[in-house]
């Protein structure tokens, strides 16, 4: 334990110490150069370490799982296109990907809904009981996804007819005297992938209404005020001044949502794992990688996903772009 | 110059810093195993095993151990099969490891990694005393690397005792017999069976239990060994007769509590607690042995454990045939084939009263047949251990010893997705014949 406390101090004052003599000793290269040179080459100076442990650390491995997803189960020789035909081909992974567009399209645009008219409504309410609701809503975003399993377990548990169910949805069904419910295994109309939607909106909706509800508090009183002298409807107020004037909050947190929603793996892992059709991409590639050990399959999936992510990427650059433009 | 004179200091000390800091994470002793002439007295034994299982051995092998001046350094772990492997690539390896799975052992060996034990163990002595097929289980090209040295059975069907008896129902000596049995309690209007396969991330194993133990029961040692191996494959004659007798007594309406819908999401362990309910819920339970501990049967259960459980062996295809039986066990392998005191520890482990201080404590037993089983401490234990004393052979989980990909993947996956009806059965054995690595 000692050693290791010891090792720990001296990697920190040897991170930071190296890091701080790097630059100085970078600081002093720039400084022999003539004048105008000095100026030209000191930002690039400054950004160059950082950019070049980005290299290592990110660009790298992507162009190398780029590179392995050409290539077979062992990453030993190349295999052209076969994995991405074979995932494409197989009806299992089209099924997940149907499963993850069906989570793309329904949670973010239900995170918004709900975070919005969460902080509208609140928003209404005096200081203490809007600060109560608005702590208990926002309390499952300190719990871990895996604790969340945990909990949504016992709300989802079944046990067979005539045994004492557990689960909240069983008792009040058995309640009302009809048979149990198997709810994780129903997949008519992706209904188990909706209830495990159901689980990652718990989760997120606090998150949305803190941002929506914090833009919605900066909506100037003013343009509120000219609206209702010019005769405008509450509703109208709502989805013609206030909705506009916090477009840009919205925006970031669908996209946030977008992105975290594309990378979903443990809320299904925990609770099904992609078990009754509920798979999706990132529990396809965990798989894949650790169970199969495919890296060309799971490095294709990835190289998918890293396409599908990219318009919207390019989106949120922009948009902060604009923004920023506008201020 | 100030600046100067702070850089100047720094230096070194980042130098050291970085230096020695690579050497220093080790934590452990450098110790390489294999092939070093290390005669140290002080012994280190891997595990994967935990809580009582592991509090067991250690009461079987601390006296031994302190009586010969050897003391015992142990590295249990929850992650075994990991460390191990990543302690071997480090070359910091543990004298003795004692291996959950045969699979990894077995890789070990033939990279050379292990010691062969032959020469010194008391090998015919040996081949006498232990139950069939647990020698085997650890042989590798001929020679011994893993000698089995604590057992678990699986090939088990509980029931609850009183209630079962009083109906006058009796432990079946074939496989028709125990569908003529489910029949029989079926027809008096009451549910024969308790089965479930719920496990979190690693729901379904306990049908590839089902599924073994059945290809097991039809096809006998050797044609288990070749499904193992994938010689015979999944969409094959004696794979389709297990899963049809699973079939029958599974999918058939009224044989299972809760019926096919509830199995994929019924807990593997606590399925069969319904068992002890008056009137019973259900009256047969087909898990390991593990299931008869604290914590899976309800306490009071386990309390009165011989009065109120029962429980037969799964019984073989034909009365007087061949039966074997599934089960597993931890396989003790040598790293240090230099060490005395190491070899000591492995010769004592492989007599046959080796144990009796902790089968006392219920959670272990001995895989050799000849071991006096009134050490146990309960007639249920004793049941479980003579079932597998008697067997023809102890043939290890098959999933377990398959590849990852299907072992712990497809199989599982495409038993749950035929049990609750996401895809039939030909669907599901043309996956899992298709998810084989091929190599």
């Amino acid at each position: 334990m000692l050693i290791k406390t010891i090792n720990a101090v001296l990697a920190v004052i040897a991170g930071v110490g190296g890091a701080l003599a790097l630059f100085w000793l970078l600081n002093r290269l720039v400084g022999l150069l003539p004048g105008k040179w000095e100026d030209r080459l000191k930002p690039y100076v400054y950004i160059g370490p950082a950019f070049l442990a980005i290299s290592l650390y990110l660009i790298y491995p992507a162009i190398q799982t780029i590179n392995f997803s050409f290539a077979n189960a062992d990453s030993t020789a190349y295999v052209g296109l076969d994995n991405y035909t074979s995932l494409l081909g197989s009806a299992g992974f089209r099924s997940t990907l149907v499963n993850t567009l069906l989570w793309i399209v329904i949670v973010p645009a239900v995170t918004i809904a709900l975070g919005l008219g969460i902080a509208v409504l609140a928003d209404r309410l005096r200081p203490r009981a809007e600060k109560l609701a608005k702590t208990a809503i926002f309390m499952p975003m300190a719990i871990s996804a895996v604790g969340a399993g945990t909990i949504w377990r016992f709300v989802y548990a079944t046990n067979p007819p005539g045994e004492p169910q557990i689960g909240v949805q069983n008792a009040i069904v058995t309640g009302l005297g009809f048979d149990p419910v198997n709810w994780l295994q129903i997949s008519d109309f992706k209904f188990n992938s909706l209830e495990l939607m159901v689980m990652l909106l718990w989760a997120q909706v606090g998150f949305s209404m803190v941002l929506l509800s914090a833009a919605i508090k900066g909506v100037p009183a003013d343009t509120l005020e000219a609206a209702r002298i010019d005769g405008a409807s509450e509703r109208q107020i709502f989805f013609r001044v206030i909705v506009p004037q916090i477009r840009g909050t919205i925006i970031t947190v669908f996209v946030t949502v977008t992105i975290g929603v594309m990378k979903l793996f443990d809320i299904v892992y925990v609770m099904t794992n992609g078990d009754f059709d509920t798979n999706v991409i990132g529990v396809q590639f965990f798989n894949e990688l650790f169970t199969n050990f495919e890296n060309g399959k799971a490095a294709a999936i990835v190289v998918m996903l890293m396409i599908a992510i990219i318009p919207i990427m390019i989106y949120q650059v922009r948009h902060f772009r604009t923004e920023e433009a506008g201020r | 110059m100030r600046r100067k004179k702070l850089f100047t200091t720094l230096a070194p000390i980042t130098a050291v810093a970085l230096l020695t800091s690579g050497c220093l994470n080790d934590g452990g002793s450098a110790q390489t195993g294999s092939g070093s002439g290390n005669t140290s007295t002080t012994v280190e034994i891997m595990t994967g095993m935990g809580g009582g299982l592991l509090q067991a051995v250690k009461a079987s092998l601390d006296p031994y151990a302190k009586e010969q001046g050897i003391t015992i350094k142990w590295s249990p772990s929850d992650n075994f099969n990991q460390l191990i492997v990543t302690r071997v690539q480090g070359n910091n390896l543990p004298d003795i490891a004692l291996f959950p799975q045969p699979g990894i052992m077995k890789d070990l060996a033939a990279k050379g990694k292990l010691a062969p034990l032959d020469d010194i163990l008391d090998m015919p002595t040996l081949k006498n005393s232990m139950t069939p097929g647990a020698l085997e289980v650890g042989t590798q090209d001929g020679k011994l690397y893993g000698l089995m040295m604590s057992m678990n059975v699986k090939s088990l069907v509980f029931y609850p005792k009183q209630a079962f008896e009083s109906a006058g129902y009796e432990a079946p000596k074939s496989i028709p017999e125990l569908l003529a049995l489910t029949d029989k309690i079926r027809s008096e209007g009451k549910t024969p069976w308790c089965l479930g396969i719920e496990s979190g991330p690693a729901t379904g194993w306990p049908a590839t239990d089902w599924m073994e133990e059945l290809v097991l029961k039809y096809g006998g040692r050797a044609k288990y060994d070749d499904w193992v191996t994938h010689k015979i494959k999944f969409d094959s004659p004696l794979v389709r007769q297990a899963a049809g007798t699973f079939e029958k007594i599974a999918f058939t309406e009224g044989n299972v509590l809760g019926g096919r819908k509830s199995i994929s999401s019924n807990n593997f362990g606590t399925a069969g607690n319904p068992m002890f309910r008056t009137p019973p819920g259900c009256y047969l339970f087909k898990q390991g042995n593990f299931v008869a501990e604290k914590g899976i049967f309800p306490d009071d259960v386990v309390a009165d454990i011989d009065n109120r459980v029962g429980v037969f062996g799964f019984p073989p295809a034909t009365p007087d045939g061949e039966n074997s039986i599934e089960g597993g066990g931890d396989l003790a392998g040598l790293f240090s084939k230099d060490n005395a005191a190491a070899k000591k520890l492995l010769q004592y482990m492989s007599t046959k009263d080796f144990g009796t201080a902790g089968a006392k404590m219920g959670s272990w037993m001995s895989p050799h047949k000849d071991f006096d089983v009134a050490n146990y401490p309960t007639n249920t234990i004793r049941d479980i251990a003579k079932i597998a004393y008697g067997s023809t052979s102890l043939a290890f989980d098959g999933s377990d010893a398959m590849p990852g990909a299907v072992g712990s993947g497809s199989f599982w996956k495409g038993m749950t997705g035929w049990i609750s009806g996401q895809q039939s059965l030909d669907q599901a054995l043309k996956t899992i014949d298709g998810s084989w690595p091929a190599s």
